[in-house]
């Protein structure tokens, strides 16, 4: 009987113990993941590109009934101002029209002074649409997931939405692209101020306005100077609006993106075709 | 043998609705809403599952329970890998450590324990991450967050009360 007891007793210790130890094992699992992720490995990336195509269409699946009831949300809602609307879009149409007629002899003009310049012209820039499946904006990570493969979209590529920039495609697996927004912390890109010409980085820091760095000492920036895409590093197209800055003090200027990133439907991804650094880079790794 | 197929799958359902309840709730909170500024904000649905599940059936949502949805977290997420498995895997130690405390009490005692319990999560989760980034991240926004998270308890213990009582039932 007392032999039993004390065999009882042994087992239930043993159990704890292993409980424990599973415990402490899969905490150090998880450093070790972001250590791992840290050193930003081929092998990470490709173990979560094929995760998330496993993943995301779960989410995928909630989208479709949490539009339908946001449609008809707004629709209701949208009823009244109906009218308002119309008013003011056959306003803007007669304006944009204006406009349009005005860019066009710009154009015209553009290329016979480029002509006589011989100014090298940028390759044409394509597009493509992909509809938002997830968003993700807290303290930790601004991104989009949005739904658009590897035969599409890859990784460097520009997101832009109506208004201007959104962000950069950080992860691309079969299906499914991960979009780091200009608001997230891993995101840089290099930008000019339109009227000045007065070149720096905008870098998110995980808050709704991301900071302008690395521009030159004694710059004139002012509240409300809009901010574009500078094309310095070959990735992005040069004068894509970004946001205006909302914010210039002693250590930092803020910027306010153009886009609603809180808002998106659809982003479009604009290819370039400049100097393809990020497929340069990864064919460099998987040659090592 | 038909029938007993039958309540074997019937059973591991129920046996299986924390972890999909859970997984639903965590799928949820990545939706793309068009709600401006409230979208940095969002409650993190993911801890209030796991506080519930684990103060009220941890027979059936167990450490390896929370370190897969901590996995799934991760991958949805742009966060640093591992870094949501982290946090959950805080919250399954201070739960069960501080169950007895909360475990069968009135619903504000409940509450307050979660929210004291998901403060703790979210501050040591900021601040693994900001080691992680070498630099601070925003303090205002996890604060915002957990304090929509706490507001949103509630509601999402009332959901998972349903699952618990109505689909659970006969699970026993």
């Amino acid at each position: 009987m007392k032999r039993r007891r004390s065999l009882f007793i042994h087992l239930s210790h043993i159990r704890l113990l292993a409980q424990k130890f599973a415990l402490v094992i899969l905490f150090l699992s998880a450093f070790v993941l972001m250590l791992v992720n840290k050193t930003d490995t081929i092998l990470i990336e490709k173990t979560s590109s094929v995760a998330t195509d496993v993943v995301t269409p779960m989410i995928d699946v909630l989208v479709i009934p949490a539009k339908i009831l946001a449609q008809v949300y707004d629709y209701f809602h949208d009823l009244k101002q109906v009218r308002e609307d119309n008013l003011k879009l056959k306003e803007e149409n007669r304006q944009l029209n204006l406009l349009y007629e005005r860019a066009r002899a710009l154009e015209i003009e553009n290329k016979l002074l480029s002509g006589l310049l011989n100014f090298v012209v940028p390759p044409e820039a394509e597009y493509v649409t992909a509809r938002v499946v997830a968003e993700e904006g807290d303290a930790f990570s601004h991104s989009l997931i949005a739904y658009i493969g590897n035969k599409d979209v890859t990784r460097g590529q520009i997101a832009i939405s109506d208004k201007g920039v959104v962000g950069r495609v950080d992860k691309v697996s079969n299906v499914y692209a991960k979009i780091l927004l200009i608001t997230d912390i891993n995101s840089r890109i290099p930008v000019m101020v339109e009227k000045t010409r007065v070149r720096g980085i905008v870098a998110g820091d995980n808050t709704m306005f991301p900071k302008l760095v690395f521009t030159p000492l004694g710059a004139e920036l002012n509240v409300g100077d809009r901010v574009v895409t500078s094309g310095v590093s070959g990735v992005f197209p040069a004068g894509l609006p970004v946001g205006k800055v909302v914010g210039v003090s002693k250590y930092e200027i803020k910027i306010k993106p153009f886009t609603n990133l809180e808002e998106l439907e659809y982003v479009k991804l604009v290819s370039y075709n400049l100097d393809d650094m990020f497929s340069a880079e990864e064919q460099g790794k998987e040659d090592e | 043998m038909s029938d007993n197929l039958d309540e074997n799958i019937a059973s591991l359902f129920q046996r299986m609705l924390p972890l999909l309840s859970s997984m639903f709730f965590l799928f949820l909170s990545y939706l793309p809403l068009d709600l401006s500024y409230l979208n940095n904000i969002r409650p993190v649905a993911l801890l209030v599952c796991v506080y519930y599940w684990l103060l009220h059936r941890p027979d059936l949502f167990n450490l390896l329970s929370v370190y897969f949805l901590g996995l799934l977290a991760d991958i949805v997420s742009s966060a640093p890998f591992g870094s949501n498995v982290f946090a959950l895997l805080l919250l399954y130690v201070l739960v069960i450590n501080t169950s007895r405390f909360f475990n069968a009490k009135p619903f504000v005692v409940t509450w307050y324990g979660f929210a004291l319990l998901s403060f703790v999560t979210m501050i040591s989760r900021w601040l693994i991450v900001s080691i992680y980034y070498s630099q601070f991240l925003p303090l205002t926004m996890v604060l915002f967050s957990v304090l929509a998270t706490i507001a949103a308890y509630p509601l999402v213990s009332l959901a998972l009360a349903y699952v618990q009582n109505s689909l659970m039932q006969g699970e026993e």
